[in-house]
């Protein structure tokens, strides 16, 4: 059995396309040796910045044998009255290099036709890799690419070096103007010279010598290890974030976790913005005493070991000038009429064809007020008002366009030194937020209000455009807006039809009737589909709950929320069957009849007059219990009603042949029918197993 | 070291790695990437390597002398390699064993941070690197220049020299750095970059400026359709170093920045394309 290694140098590449590339060539190799019949047993992979590692062991020495039968003309043409080959057959036995002995015949629901059986022995693995090796290199694909020598191959990188070993031997190829080799290199700093690799045993030592710890689970325990360490040696908390975290674990080929600090002054800028310009700008991770409170200390991931404190000292000059640079911006801004900055707010853009941010505000302004109507929270309409107007004035703030993520919060930092109302600046500041479904809630409910005003703003202003998505496409993020949106309603229990704020959106930008009607089609739509998608992925409710529960024609989003909780506790119980089969009854019955007002004084039989006295009732309290969202009680309300519907449907024949008592009759089912379809349509739910 | 024996110690590297050694450009440019001798130099087939110290304006970047490492006028050492080498950066790790940088012992990365230019038209593919967390150089593949796709490409190894000196020095500020033989940088610095800042930020007379950049905008196209290329590049150079100025004084919205910064680009691509026909057709450089 035989191993292979291949590895491929190149300078460092972006930590968003390492994972892609190693994922890539793992996946290419393994299929090449499928399709040239190499059989292997393991792959191995590992990737840094620098180098990407593929090893795969126990391969055949060379690929199996192929058999295959060729087909050649059919017997009836392939010879001639003397019993000669003709042309056909002559030109198929040269084709494929066999003598009259090596043909036979095989039978077809055509006829018999002449066939050669064919046996390829498989190639060498070794000449196999020479080819497929710069095949693969050539197949992959990259985000980006650049161009930097003479081959004019685009790749994600420069190419440094590439050792391809087959049973320790060198397998030769070229690609991109740099030729194979057995040898690498070892650590950017802590090695010089190009180590020579004759096995992968031999690699796994060399690496290990020259400061490389090439497998990514060793990078991530030692980092992970060494913090915690630092954590419990300082008695502080490190906040790291996923991002940053793949950032260390690539970009370093032997991690080294180290602590630094700075000076306690800075502590007085927002700890927002000393951790946006800790991670952002440095790569360095704040870190939090047991109460959550900021500390001057910082934690970053240093390529090599720092014995000389070089890298702390460096670090904390350099976090300093940082922090500088902060306060510049933070004093500045600050020296500006925060409230003022509206007016040049007309001079920045929202979109080329959507007007710019003045106007966006004065629209957020109307559907704060509206949101804040439909919610019952009139009292915050002035703190509100403010934040509306001034939420986008960041935007031309000196922090905010060096740091863009820092919109909101920055809007709502300046308000707050302005001495403006909490209600107000904690609603600009978390405007922004949450970020999806899964994001932390909000805190402040006006913060959530002008949030989706925001949104559903950017949404009816996006889909008024033409701008379409798909599952793979969505340039401005609406679905994610939606889904923000359905979760503040959620977290804050705001129960209020979309419907209306999505109309006062829409007809900010229509043109006309039609194209309002259009828009108002596809947010509908969107937010259906979003709920639709919420509801399963996200809250985890069955399937056929949620069909029960959805309705082309209602966007209270929270009352949908809650019906759907308590359809699935009811779908837990044994009542559902009595339900289930009810509701398919009177669906059934009234299936193809068009909607007939009830009189009550053509009502005949006794079961119809109870049965229907008794839904007057009934139909009060549930439509009192829905008002304060009790589904459960509603249901066991129908539940007590069972046998007197039973009895009536026992008793009493709806398809009369009177049609005044037929028709009757049916309105009378139709009513019950709605009355159930308050809580979901029952007869959706699917049986259980 | 001072930052006169950095300058010093890069040219005489460079020089030994088969650079000419330019004078910087004696016009207010942004970066040394602006100078002829990279934009055009970058472009057509002809071999290139060139290394030169290069005074830098950025305007938006004065702390009025107040933060240790940020001032509206740096000084680069700009080193322009083309075609790319094969060991460039191995050529630039030694560079910096040459100026003193015990690379053994420091933290440097090389981190994606991809250049670009537009209002040059230009972009690149590379690295700022970073040392114990200072960004001391922008290592750069060069893509485009004028819009034209580059053909060998170049590499660009842009030095901060500032801050290779702060530290080399282990200085907390530049403003403690020396110059050269005693001569400090507070005292050659200090009242520039005061007297910069108050005029870029609050004192730059925003009608005069978008004057002054309609005209040089306007000479600049005349002397392109005349095929003056290289002067009409100075007063691209001259619209950029304006606009960067109307900028810091916020003077501009989104909008404009955008339109700005197109009529530079067209005016850079023309520019770029008349050098290159007149080198590469008539051989005559």
């Amino acid at each position: 059995m035989s191993d292979f290694l291949f590895e491929l140098g190149v300078e460092e590449v972006p930590v968003s396309e390492i994972k892609p590339i190693l994922n890539q060539l793992k996946q290419k190799f393994q299929y090449k040796f499928k399709e040239h019949l190499v059989g292997f047993n393991k792959i191995e992979s590992a990737a840094t910045n620098k180098r990407f590692m593929i090893y795969i062991s126990k391969i055949n020495k060379k690929a199996n044998d192929k058999e295959e039968q060729i087909k050649g003309p059919a017997k009836r043409i392939a010879y001639d009255e003397n019993n000669q080959p003709t042309i056909p057959l002559q030109k198929f036995m040269e084709f494929n290099q066999v003598e009259p002995g090596e043909l036979s015949e095989m039978e077809t629901p055509k006829g018999i036709y002449m066939v050669v059986n064919k046996k390829t022995e498989g190639l060498p693995t070794y000449d196999i890799l020479r080819h497929i090796i710069p095949e693969t290199l050539k197949e992959l694909s990259f985000a980006k690419t650049m161009l930097w020598n003479a081959s004019r191959i685009p790749f994600v990188r420069p190419i440094k070096s590439m050792l391809a070993l087959f049973d320790n031997k060198i397998v030769p190829f070229e690609f991109a103007g740099v030729h194979s080799s057995n040898s690498t290199m070892g650590h950017l700093l802590l090695s010089d010279e190009p180590l020579e690799v004759n096995s992968f045993r031999d690699y796994c030592e060399l690496l290990d010598k020259n400061f490389v710890i090439f497998r990514e689970e060793e990078r991530k325990e030692k980092i992970l290890r060494e913090i915690k360490e630092i954590e419990e040696e300082n008695q502080f908390r490190v906040e790291m974030e996923n991002r940053m975290f793949e950032d260390f674990l690539y970009n370093n080929e032997y991690p080294v976790v180290f602590c630094g600090s700075f000076a306690k002054k800075y502590l007085d800028l927002p700890s927002e913005i000393i951790s946006t310009f800790m991670v952002k700008e440095k790569k360095l991770l704040p870190v939090y005493d047991k109460d959550k409170k900021l500390l001057n200390q910082f934690v970053g991931v240093s390529n090599i070991p720092d014995e000389g404190q070089n890298v702390v000292r460096g670090n904390e000059r350099v976090i300093r000038a940082t922090f500088e640079d902060a306060k510049f911006f933070w004093d500045n801004d600050r020296r500006d009429d925060f409230s003022a900055l509206g007016e040049q707010l007309k001079n920045v853009m929202f979109h080329k064809d959507l007007g710019n941010y003045f106007e966006k505000t004065m629209r957020l302004l109307s559907l704060v007020n509206l949101l804040l109507k439909e919610t019952n929270l009139e009292k915050l309409s002035e703190p509100l008002g403010e934040a509306a107007i001034h939420c986008k004035n960041d935007l031309v703030t000196r922090m905010v366009r060096e740091f863009p993520s820092l919109q909101g919060i920055m809007g709502g930092l300046y308000l707050r030194e302005k001495g403006e109302k909490e209600d107000t600046w904690k609603s600009v500041y978390g405007h922004y937020e949450p970020k999806g479904f899964n994001d932390v809630p909000l805190e402040h409910v006006g913060a959530g209000i002008l949030s989706m005003a925001d949104k559903i703003d950017n949404i009816a202003a996006f889909i008024s455009k033409g701008i379409k998505i798909s599952s793979s496409k969505d340039p401005y993020g609406i679905r994610r807006d939606a889904n923000a949106i359905i979760k503040i309603i959620i977290d804050f229990k705001l129960n209020f039809n979309l419907d209306e704020a999505i109309q006062a959106a829409a007809t900010e930008f229509a043109d006309n009737v039609k194209t309002l009607n259009d828009t108002l089609e596809q947010v509908k739509e969107l937010f259906l589909s979003r709920i639709e998608n919420i509801f399963k992925d996200f809250l985890k409710i069955r399937y056929d709950v949620v069909n029960a529960v959805l309705n082309r024609d209602d966007l209270r989003v929270y009352n949908l929320y809650l019906r759907a909780m308590d359809v699935s506790k009811i779908v837990e119980t044994d009542s559902i069957d009595d339900l289930t089969t009810l509701h398919k009854r009177l669906k059934n019955i009234i299936k193809n009849s068009e909607p007939f007002d009830i009189s009550e004084g053509a009502l005949v039989e006794k079961e119809e007059k109870v049965l229907f006295e008794v839904y007057k009732e009934s139909d009060a309290k549930i439509e009192k219990l829905i008002s304060n969202y009790e589904y459960l009680e509603s249901c066991s309300i129908i539940l007590e009603m069972k046998p007197l519907i039973d009895n009536f449907f026992d008793n009493v024949l709806v398809m009369a042949e009177d049609r005044k008592l037929r028709e009757n009759r049916i309105a009378l089912v139709q009513l019950l029918d709605k009355m159930l379809s308050k809580i979901a349509d029952f007869s959706l739910i699917v049986e259980r197993a | 070291m001072s930052l006169q024996d950095i300058i010093l110690k890069l040219q005489e590297f460079w020089a030994h790695n088969g650079c000419y050694v330019a004078s910087g450009y004696d016009n207010e440019v942004g970066a040394g990437t602006m100078t002829p001798d990279t934009f055009f130099r970058v472009l057509g087939s002809k071999p290139w390597r060139v290394a030169y110290w290069q005074p830098s304006r950025r305007p938006d970047d004065g702390r009025y002398a107040q933060n240790p490492n940020r001032v509206q006028k740096h000084n680069q050492f700009q080193v322009i390699l083309k075609p790319v080498p094969v060991d460039g950066q191995v050529l630039y790790l030694r560079s910096l064993q040459y100026i003193g940088v015990d690379t053994h012992s420091h933290d440097i990365k090389f981190d994606e941070d991809n250049w670009a230019s537009p209002s040059l038209g230009a972009w690149g593919v590379g690295w700022q690197v970073m040392c114990d967390g200072l960004e001391i150089t922008q290592f750069t593949y060069f893509q485009q220049a004028g819009g034209i796709e580059l053909n060998p490409n170049s590499l660009e190894i842009t030095y901060g020299i500032e801050r290779l000196a702060a530290f080399l020095d282990g200085k907390d500020t530049i403003y403690n750095l020396e110059w050269g033989n005693q001569v400090t940088y507070s005292q050659l610095r200090t009242e520039e970059e005061k007297q910069f800042s108050i005029y870029n930020f609050e004192y730059a007379d925003i009608e005069f400026l978008r004057n002054i950049y309609e005209e040089y905008q306007k000479e600049a196209t005349r002397l392109a359709a005349a095929d003056l290329y290289l002067p009409a590049f100075d007063y691209v150079l001259k619209c950029s170093h304006t606009f960067n100025i109307l900028d810091a004084r916020k003077a501009i919205s989104v909008a404009e920045r955008n339109a700005f910064m197109a009529t530079m680009r067209n005016l850079a691509g023309e520019i770029a394309q008349k050098y290159v026909q007149a080198t590469e057709e008539g051989e005559n450089q």
